[in-house]
């Protein structure tokens, strides 16, 4: 064995490897070391110059000191669609499965040397000692299941009020004091965390198609040619390829975070993905995934089948359809998990709890209004009223013996009609108001 | 560093070798030398059946053979294989019958080397590692949806490197330029069951010496040494696959021994008189050689043939003539006549026959030799 070490010294292995287990005595095994990143590292964020305070400022594009205005550029690569993916291994579904736990996690500040205590799902807090920014990733149980990539805020903070004040003054229903001052004081920006799934899909389908088919033929109790129309049904099939790209289903648990509000603020430009690196966070909250991927892949599955089924009815040349059955053959699944930029803000009317949420890339806002239900019933009122007005007018001329029959058939057709769009004015008031 | 590759050594002809009782002889037709009992010399050559073999040095490494894999057909089984390889010939020479085959077989061991090496050096590799993925299936039925899980193998590559400081034994290489052809025609042998050698495990069979000394087959066994290298390299990366492998090892210290195949020879004599050799796997019995019909026989029986068949016309001719005065008579030489047509065709298939069966026969031959 002396003889086989002293062999092995005149070789030395290329640059970046480092030796692995060999299975076979006399052989010496080296692989590629695995690549290192800033990742690996929590990160304090304190100015270099000052001492003070630093985070991610969007105008600035990098990690700024608001006091000494030192910026330092953020180094990170932007990797867009062509962003890494990653497979569905059973091991990384197994890990997957166990998902994040709830205990809290100790952070150790490196600015002041207290050990900070934050949530299991956080990735960012602030020291509460020194005040300066923690960005903590390294906890994370699941080397596989970290961020890797994220969209950066594009939205600057202070562009947030003016944009939810305009979107609180639309509508002529709600109240005129949303677009008062005092609603909306702050809006803080979080990364939220999502799942992307890719995939293609070979859907192969089968039915009983009905076709319409007019036919003469021959009535002999009465003696003469008819014309019916009877549905003809065909069996048919057919194959769909559906390519699935960037399919985003939230990570974060439906019960902190209204899923109807966030789907509103889509589309997230994943052209501007770039590699995560912890300066993106600095300053901002960030959270983890609450929905595991085995979870989300199975909502993402949910609405891929449904996009599939959707397709291979459209191949179908007829309405009549009966007898469909159809399997979708998922091939080449990857997924990957993003953090996008989210701005949330809460306010209070009238006792109630109201959601505004900012799509920190594109600006788009949605949320929650309160309703003057007043405005809708009067406007319920004024719709309904000239089909009522008609119709007792007709009732009248008809009484008097006139021709009411005229005013009446148009009021009930005014009614209706106005029945319609106050039922609709309903739905959409209720909707706005909904949590 | 020793020469890694040992030379082989000249062995006179009076010398006896390996522990038996045998002195080196050779066919001065075939050129093949073999290692047999005094007494077999002045005896024809049993791979070619053309030359006598003849007192003659051999070029050999004196270090004893390694491995000897025994006979397991015997004499008695070479008669059902020798039947059913004769069968199926129609017009066969004199001497193409199991019997006659039978009483000219002989027993020979032919060799393979086996080559040991030290191998010190680096390599490079791409080792591929398995690994599942679950894949989804969704089928929709009766109006709901029905989830299905699918296991997929997938493998991973990635780079490795290392260096091998090792010893690869028993690596199979060519004792003889027409090994391959040898192979091919009676197939493999379990080497696996060999054992080590002893000069009882010869009886009186012929052994083969080898015609390619180490230094010539060292160029035939160097890819296998590349293959023996690159499979113990995956098997310590722990890799299911490998590809693009490149090593940069050295051989030294080498040891080449012999392994000796059983295979029985035995022979017939064609038309021409040229013996016509066959060959027999020790072990499976696989047998090869040419299966000739006899032309000359084919000949004869078709010119018997064709005399019966102008016999047969001759006879026609007659009935026609008596049909004047015997009308029934036509029938009767319509009918010989047809029978003469018939024997005519016999007699030509049968000419042409054995020509056409042999032109078919295009096995490799045993006997040619450069």
């Amino acid at each position: 064995m002396d003889r086989d070490l002293n062999q092995h010294t005149h070789w030395a292995p290329p640059e970046g490897f480092h030796p692995v287990d060999s299975q076979v005595p006399g052989v010496i095994v080296y692989a590629p070391m695995p690549e290192q990143t800033d990742i690996d590292r929590a990160v304090s964020y304190a100015c270099p110059n000052c001492g003070a305070n630093t985070g991610y400022n969007v105008a600035a594009g990098g990690v700024a000191c608001e006091y000494c205005g030192y910026v330092a550029p953020v180094n990170a690569e932007r990797v867009g669609r062509s962003a890494q993916d990653f497979e569905f291994t059973l091991e990384t579904l197994a890990q997957a499965r166990q998902g994040w736990g709830t205990q809290r996690q100790v952070l150790h500040c490196d600015s002041c040397g207290a050990d900070l205590s934050m949530p299991a799902g956080a990735l960012t807090t602030a020291c509460a000692f020194c005040a300066s920014n923690q960005v903590n990733i390294i906890s994370i149980p699941q080397e596989t299941l970290r961020p890797r990539f994220l969209v950066p805020f594009k939205i600057p903070p202070e562009a947030t009020v003016p944009r939810a004040k305009a979107w609180l003054g639309k509508g002529w229903y709600h109240p005129d004091a949303l677009a008062g001052n005092t609603i909306l004081r702050r809006f803080y920006g979080i990364y939220l965390p999502f799942w992307t799934f890719n995939t293609r899909v070979e859907a192969k389908w089968q039915a009983e198609v009905g076709y319409q088919k007019t036919e003469r033929h021959y009535n002999a109790h009465q003696k003469r040619w008819e014309t019916r129309t009877r549905t003809v049904w065909k069996w048919e099939n057919g194959r769909v390829h559906l390519n699935i790209e960037d399919l985003l289903v939230s990570g974060s648990a439906p019960k902190h975070l209204s899923h109807r509000i966030l789907n509103q603020l889509h589309p997230f430009h994943l052209g501007d993905l770039v590699t995560y690196t912890p300066d993106f966070l600095a300053g901002w909250q960030a959270q983890a995934y609450e929905t595991t991927l085995t979870d989300a892949w199975e909502i993402g599955k949910r609405t891929i089948r449904e996009k599939a089924k959707k397709a291979c009815y459209e191949r179908i040349q007829s309405n009549q359809v009966r007898n469909f059955s159809m399997s979708a053959d998922f091939n080449d699944e990857t997924w990957c998990y993003i953090l996008l930029p989210v701005y949330l803000a809460a306010y209070r009317y009238e006792g109630q709890v109201y959601q505004v949420m900012i799509n920190g890339q594109t600006g788009a806002v949605a949320g929650n209004k309160p309703v003057a239900w007043w405005k809708i019933w009067l406007a319920i009122a004024a719709i309904l009223a000239p089909g009522a007005l008609l119709v007792l007018i007709g009732l009248l001329l008809t009484l008097l013996g006139g021709v009411g029959i005229i005013a009446i058939t148009f009021g009930i057709i005014l009614f209706v009609i106005g029945v319609i769009i106050s039922f609709s004015l309903y739905q959409h008031a209720r909707k706005s108001e909904a949590q | 560093m020793a020469d890694p590759i040992p030379t082989a050594e000249i062995i006179s002809e009076d010398q006896t070798l390996w522990h038996t009782n045998r002195q080196p002889a050779g066919c001065p037709h075939c050129h093949r030398v073999y290692l047999v009992p005094t007494d077999y010399r002045g005896g024809t050559c049993p791979l070619c059946r053309l030359g006598t073999l003849e007192a003659q040095p051999a070029v050999v490494r004196r270090a004893d053979p390694e491995r000897v894999l025994p006979f397991k057909i015997t004499r008695g089984d070479l008669g059902s294989i020798f039947q059913r390889f004769v069968a199926g010939v129609w017009i066969k020479p004199p001497e193409f019958n199991p019997e006659a085959l039978l009483r000219n077989t002989r027993a020979v061991f032919w060799p393979l080397w086996l080559v040991d090496s030290d191998v010190t050096g680096g390599w490079q590799m791409e080792a591929g590692f398995d690994y599942q993925v679950e894949s989804a299936k969704e089928v929709y039925s009766g109006g709901g949806w029905q989830s299905h899980k699918q296991i997929e193998t997938r493998v991973r590559w990635e780079p490795r490197v290392g260096h091998i400081v090792t010893r690869v034994d028993n690596v199979v290489t060519p004792a003889l330029e027409e090994h391959n052809n040898r192979m091919q025609m009676i197939g493999t042998y379990p080497l696996e069951c060999g054992l080590d050698f002893d000069p009882a495990l010869l009886g009186g069979a012929y052994l083969e010496l080898p015609d390619l000394p180490p230094e010539a087959a060292w160029p035939l066994a160097q890819p296998d040494f590349d293959k023996a290298v690159a499979k113990i390299c995956q098997q310590a990366a722990g890799a299911q696959h490998i590809r693009e492998f490149i090593s940069q090892a050295q051989f030294a210290n080498q040891n080449w021994t012999e392994f000796f195949l059983p295979m029985y020879a035995t022979h017939y004599t064609d038309d021409e008189g040229q013996p016509q050799v066959v060959i027999v796997n020790g072990i499976s019995g696989a047998i090869q050689g040419p299966r000739l019909a006899s032309r000359q026989r084919g000949n004869k029986i078709a010119r018997i043939t064709a005399a019966v068949a102008g016999g047969l016309f001759l006879l026609a001719l007659i009935g026609l003539l008596l049909t004047a005065v015997f009308p029934p008579a036509a029938l009767i030489g319509g009918l010989v006549g047809f029978l003469g047509i018939a024997a005519a065709i016999l007699a030509i298939i049968i000419a042409i026959w054995p020509g056409q069966w042999n032109r078919a026969q295009t096995n490799p031959h045993i006997v040619k030799r450069p």
